[in-house]
């Protein structure tokens, strides 16, 4: 074990590439496109599919686009360049695909130096390859050909025979989403193939592969829009303004639009992609053993005690001997009981640094198999639970609505918790008031969705084994539409109060508690100023 | 007959016909196959490798020319985009930008500009693209002066 591995603790925050990961739809099918639409529509009429949001802004700052949509855009884009332009589609096509997707873009290009531009993507006028003799020489196949009928050219004139062009369009094709800038197979010609050209030679399956090559570009080379990452999602986000990247997909997904992590509000993409890595390496691992054993002084292999006495033996063929506590040579060694800071100092720090990793690790952990659970059983909530209830309890499965909003408001929280021990592990620890302020509102918020959740898989038991309607219903929906709407509240404050840094503090400076009132019914900590409480209205 | 056989044959014929077009490139094909060729090169003027002779194999796809030829060298050259040891060479046209324009005349002629041209920056011969990224031609020079004379050059005596 070398001595560059100390250092390790603190180099580990390496910035994976988010942004590289590939969407996951390959595939646009037109005929899949109907259902899907239909599917959507009818999903997002029902009282359930509504999505709690945290204290977000009621008007999206993003648009969901389905395959319709994309293509639609695409296609008005194209029609609108190649009307201001007076181009052909093709030729739009071209030009927008060079400036992602722009058409603001293109525009401006054009009409500054519309030769420069024709000349650097090879949009060439129109040549007549001159007819020298009466024969023409294909050059690919190198055959000749008495008339022009069976050869094709690009705008450059360079002749091909039919067969031999439509083999080079069809390897490009299945080579990947180079074909959208096809050229000219001359060496020295920079002409473009174009879609028109593509479309009169290939076959229907080639066509449908380059049309989805050219769909997908739409997407992937716009920098307002991108993939939803869900496994199987084919919909694609448009962001309009960067205010709180969360976004989520008609899929339910949510995302973080600008790192395409999983939704992470309230903490921030760096926080995340520093927590990520640090819990994809090893390096935890390494400051156990620089924790737990030392290197030999001699060969450098760990060496882990466990043996009471001081004199160490490597192990062969090292078979160095020395002391385990200065790890100095046993041959000259007479003692070391002289204080000498720094060693020490070091392997406790580690110590400490593990500890406190496997801290905050295990609960965001936690919450976030919680939270995948909560996820499923929503599901089962969804589809079971409201049917069986709305059967015994003579209720219609919308007024049962608050049963699925209270397992909604448990899968967010559980996600703003998971994200509040990735927060807390990078809060600077010199900034004592802070770590206080911030494990006092995530002490509220945890006690408070522990009871909420409880409450919901416990309690709804005894109605879902009933024989027939029961008085307690009405109870138990009033208990559990208040503990979610308190949960939502200490949430919000949570979420809130970390999106601003902590900032109360400042103001605050001394402990905080001797400033606020904790209410009797929900426990929540009031500013004297309030007189009832924040959260419930109950008297001070 | 195969649309690769055919063009082969007339590259073939071409090259029968101007055998002393161009004296720095003998190409010529394997007796019992067709998509088996060598070339004999002669290293550019005014390069470390003026002098020599470099033999090179191509092994020729299924789906020519729309696929690009498989090109080694066969005789052992200093250079930072051919591999050392297996003659692997590191060109585009031989890959991504490859067009079925390109013949193995020209393909030869490609390699001898690439002889005369290295690109230190995307190196398969480490040690020789890091001698010139770091500025010591002399040092690239006479090794693959070297070289040359070593394995691209007739024994005397």
């Amino acid at each position: 074990m070398d001595s560059g591995d100390e250092i390790n603790i603190y180099s580990d925050n390496e910035v994976n590439d988010y942004y590289g990961e590939d969407a996951n739809n390959t595939d646009c099918n037109y005929e899949s496109l109907i259902k899907e639409e239909d599917f959507v529509d009818s999903d997002s009429d029902s009282p359930v599919a509504k999505r709690p949001r945290l204290e977000g802004p009621p008007d999206q700052n993003y648009t969901v686009l389905k395959q319709s949509d994309i293509r639609e855009r695409q296609e008005n884009t194209i029609a609108e360049v190649a009307t201001v332009l007076s181009v052909s589609k093709a030729v739009a096509t071209v030009l927008l695909r060079h400036y992602n997707w722009s058409a603001v873009k293109v525009h401006e290009a054009w009409f500054s130096d519309e030769d420069r531009v024709r000349k650097n993507l090879g949009l060439l006028p129109i040549i007549e390859f001159p007819l020298d003799s009466t024969e023409v020489k294909c050059g690919i196949c190198f055959d000749l050909f008495p008339t022009r009928d069976e050869i094709v050219s690009a705008a450059c004139g360079h002749p091909y025979c039919v067969e031999c062009f439509r083999g080079y369009i069809r390897t490009s094709i299945n080579d990947g989403p180079g074909c959208l800038m096809l050229r000219c197979p001359d060496m020295s010609c920079c002409a473009v193939v174009d879609r028109d050209m593509v479309n009169s030679l290939v076959s229907e399956e080639e066509k449908h592969k380059y049309l989805t090559y050219l769909y997908r570009s739409y997407v992937e080379e716009n920098k307002k829009i991108k993939w939803c990452p869900a496994p199987g999602c084919d919909h694609a986000i448009e962001f309009d303004d960067d205010q709180g990247w969360d976004v989520t997909c008609a899929c339910e997904f949510s995302f973080c639009w600008n790192c395409v992590e999983d939704a992470h509000r309230p903490v921030d993409c760096e926080t995340v992609a520093n927590w990520m890595a640090k819990n994809d390496d090893e390096s935890e691992t390494k400051t156990w053993i620089l924790a737990q054993t030392k290197p030999c002084p001699k060969c450098a292999k760990p060496i882990e005690k466990n043996e009471g006495c001081m004199h160490m033996t490597c192990h062969s063929p090292c078979r160095y001997q020395f002391c385990w506590i200065c790890l100095g040579d046993w041959h000259n060694h007479i003692n070391c009981n002289g204080y000498k800071e720094d060693k020490r100092k070091e392997v406790e720090e580690a110590k400490r640094h593990v500890q406190k990793y496997n801290h905050y690790y295990e609960r965001w952990a936690a919450h976030n198999l919680s939270r995948l659970k909560a996820v499923s059983d929503l599901g089962r909530v969804q589809t079971e639970q409201i049917e069986q209830l709305s059967d015994i309890h003579g209720k219609t499965q919308i007024e049962l609505g608050f049963i699925a909003e209270a397992w909604q408001q448990i899968v967010e929280c559980r996600r703003v918790l998971k994200w509040t021990y990735a927060y807390g592990y990078y809060l600077p620890e010199a900034e004592d008031a802070k770590k206080q302020l911030f494990e006092f509102l995530q002490g509220e918020a945890e006690a408070g969705l522990e009871r909420l959740h409880g409450y919901a898989e416990k309690e709804v038991r005894q109605f879902l084994n009933a024989d027939e309607r029961s008085v307690n219903f009405e109870g138990f929906e009033l208990k559990l539409k208040s503990l979610t709407g308190v949960t939502k509240k200490y949430f919000e404050k949570l979420v809130s109060a970390l999106e601003n840094g902590l900032s109360e503090v400042q103001e605050a400076g001394k402990s905080n508690m001797e400033e606020r009132w904790r209410c009797d019914r929900c426990t929540y900590a009031n500013s004297w100023e309030n007189v009832t409480c924040e959260i419930c209205h109950m008297h001070q | 007959m195969q649309a690769s056989r055919a063009r082969l044959f007339k590259e073939y014929k071409e090259v029968q016909r101007e055998k002393t077009a161009d004296p720095d490139i003998q190409l010529a094909c394997d007796d019992s196959n067709i998509f088996k060729w060598t070339a004999l090169i002669k290293g550019p003027s005014e390069t470390p490798y003026e002098g020599g002779v470099f033999q090179l194999a191509f092994a020729v796809p299924e789906q020519y020319p729309l696929q690009p030829p498989q090109v080694r060298f066969l005789t052992k050259i200093f250079h930072p985009n051919v591999h050392f040891k297996t003659g692997e060479i590191c060109l585009d046209i031989l890959k991504n930008a490859w067009s079925p324009a390109w013949t193995l005349q020209s393909v030869c002629r490609a390699i001898i500009a690439l002889m005369a041209h290295p690109e230190p920056d995307s190196p398969l011969n480490c040690d020789s693209g890091n001698l010139l990224r770091s500025g010591d031609i002399r040092g690239f020079q006479s090794m693959a002066k070297m070289y040359t004379r070593l394995a691209a050059m007739p024994k005397k005596g």
